[in-house]
């Protein structure tokens, strides 16, 4: 029998309705397990209201090994875009009730047109990972599909935010999507990432370990590097990602929204300097001075948990978008080593990547010693700062609080890295290397072969701290453009900031340069 | 039992605890000299102090059990 337009509709709108409806019993277990669902991530993620979904009715072709009885509209991932704060961007997010949120063809096919009209329109993507894996009843076909995810990552990457959130497991492969983006925040408890899973590694290497201890947020958080922010809940985790875009534009060709500050522009600190002792031995947490320094005390810091020696992260100075990076003294010393570099390196090529500019603050005594180092390769994993820093066209500030000895400094980002402007604190020690080493290399015979060697070596060592303590050196010789008060620090980046606003600066035309990596 | 670890190589400075002490998580337990510097070793967690296994002005290597707690 012809079916009419009203039958049609009818068979649309029931569709429809039980898509989005959902079965109730595999909600209940998402629920049970103390996850959203991936259709309440969206809601919460996105202002009210505001997703238009796209592909609903998709469905996987696959018809063998049991898929003609298990396919379901939206084959386990819904995708679309919405607002966030008033701007559009473009989500995925892959729903566990659906097929167990796997990998088929159809679903990977959406998630890479995601990405790729995200880039067209030059607007943020986001990815909601939540999957039991690859659908391996597709074969080849899902393979293909995932390249297509992989390569829409990549060639995005640098054109418009790819933010990742792991809601869930994110295992074997299928790791490498959000890997390939530019952040990623996961869920204390919930979610899981690696790419050989507990089974394959028992097999392989007779070692038993689960899932949370294989790749929870405790190892992607503190040990791997891999997670930026960790979330205590769905709920946090989607709060986390809507205050990561407020400090980041659409896309490389624009700069980041600018709010209206409420803190003032000429707000003097005055126990800025108790915050930083004196005493160059005395350690601090430098984020109390990134805090005292920015609109609100609103500093968001990424992958505070690992290489705590070097902090990261985006705040507001009058209501502009910028990066730290600092030295933290708390965590050896602040020296810098093979995993804090990298740290910084991510971090500054995504602040120029998206014209965010960067301010530097420098406390930094060298590079951490020793044969594990070296054996690491802090060489090449040093170079990336460097490299980085000289590559970033973006408006640089860098500030030294109290000391900076070596070759440290380079990758600090001075003048000569490419600062911009560089100010020091009035007590600031600038050398080659640490007093009493220096002293001990100059002055070696002068002192062995003196009457009292133990004299001569105070001696010597108060001449070498009188000439490199201070900022007289670093002013005379222009290494600075200027001596300022910690308590003026806050005015001065600002007033630097806004000068610096119309910043250009070309680079050699060449394909791309060969990042140490 | 839970190792508290030196964060890297240094002399100990001083010793903030004793055994049976009760600590919180991130709560300093020692100072080192490290890079010119006085290093903070920190409770990994929240517990009891069960062995303390260096003195004042030993050296200690990167990542060695300085004390025993639980």
């Amino acid at each position: 029998m012809p079916k009419t337009r009203g039958d049609i509709t009818k068979k649309l709108q029931t569709l429809r309705d039980k898509t989005l409806r959902g079965e109730e019993k595999a909600i209940a277990k998402q629920h049970a397990e103390g996850k959203l669902t991936a259709r309440e991530r969206i809601d919460k993620l996105l202002d009210p209201g505001a997703f238009v979904e796209e592909f609903m009715l998709a469905e996987t072709p696959a018809s063998d090994f049991g898929m003609a009885e298990r396919k379901r509209p939206t084959d386990g991932v819904i995708t679309g875009y919405g607002k966030i704060d008033g701007r559009t961007v473009y989500v995925f997010a892959q729903d566990f009730t659906v097929i167990a949120g796997t990998v088929g063809a159809a679903h990977a096919e959406k998630i890479a047109y995601c990405i790729e009209t995200a880039r067209k329109v030059g607007v943020p993507v986001i990815g909601l990972y939540d999957s039991a894996g690859a659908r391996i009843q597709e074969g080849l076909d899902v393979t293909r599909a995932i390249g297509k995810i992989f390569y829409q990552n990549s060639i995005t990457s640098g054109t418009v935010p790819q933010i990742s959130a792991i809601m869930g497991p994110c295992i074997g492969v299928a790791a490498y999507s959000p890997a390939l983006t530019d952040f990623i925040i996961m869920v204390k408890g919930t979610s899981q990432m690696f790419i050989t899973g507990p089974s394959v590694i028992k097999e392989v290497t007779g070692e038993e370990v689960s899932m949370e201890e294989l790749g929870g947020t405790k190892i992607h958080s503190e040990v791997s590097g891999v997670a930026d922010v960790v979330g205590s809940n769905d709920e946090d985790c989607l709060l986390q990602i809507r205050k990561l875009l407020s400090y980041l534009p659409a896309s490389g060709l624009q700069t980041p929204p600018r709010t209206s500050s409420v803190d003032d522009p000429d707000r003097m600190i005055a126990d800025m300097e108790d915050l930083v002792p004196g005493d160059a031995k005395k350690p601090y947490d430098v984020r109390n001075v990134i805090r005292r320094l920015v609109d609100s005390e609103d500093f968001f810091e990424l992958k505070p948990k690992w290489a705590r020696n070097l902090v990261t992260g985006f705040a507001r100075l009058n209501g502009r978008s910028v990066g730290f990076i600092a030295n933290q003294p708390m965590f050896l010393a602040g020296s810098l080593d093979v995993d804090c570099s990298d740290k910084a390196a991510r971090f500054i090529r995504f602040c120029d990547a998206f014209n965010i500019p960067i301010i530097t603050l420098v406390d930094v005594p060298g590079y951490l010693p020793g044969t594990k180092q070296e054996r690491l390769g802090i060489i090449r994993h040093g170079a990336k700062m460097l490299y980085a820093y000289a590559e970033a066209s973006v408006p640089k500030i860098t500030v030294y609080l109290r000391k900076g000895y070596g070759g440290a400094k380079q990758a600090m980002c001075t003048r000569e890295m490419g600062a911009d402007q560089l100010f020091v604190w009035p007590g600031v020690e600038l050398a080659v290397m640490g007093a009493a080493g220096a002293v001990g290399v100059l002055y070696k015979k002068e002192i062995e072969q003196a009457a009292n060697p133990q004299q001569t070596r105070l001696e010597k060592l108060d001449e070498f701290t009188e000439k490199f303590s201070g900022p007289f050196e670093a002013v005379a010789k222009q290494y600075a453009h200027s001596a300022i008060m910690p308590a003026e620090t806050r005015v001065r980046l600002i007033q630097a900031l806004e000068m610096l606003e119309s910043k250009q600066e070309d680079r050699p035309r060449k394909k791309h340069g060969l990042m140490p990596v | 039992m839970t190792s508290v670890t030196s964060p890297m190589v240094g002399k100990i400075l001083n010793i903030h605890v004793k055994v049976g002490d009760k600590v919180q998580e991130d709560e300093i337990v020692m100072v080192m000299e490290a890079m010119k510097m006085e290093i903070p070793i920190v409770a990994p967690a929240a517990g009891t102090i069960k062995e303390i296994k260096v003195a004042v002005g030993d050296t200690v290597e990167s990542e060695a059990v300085v004390a025993l707690m639980d």
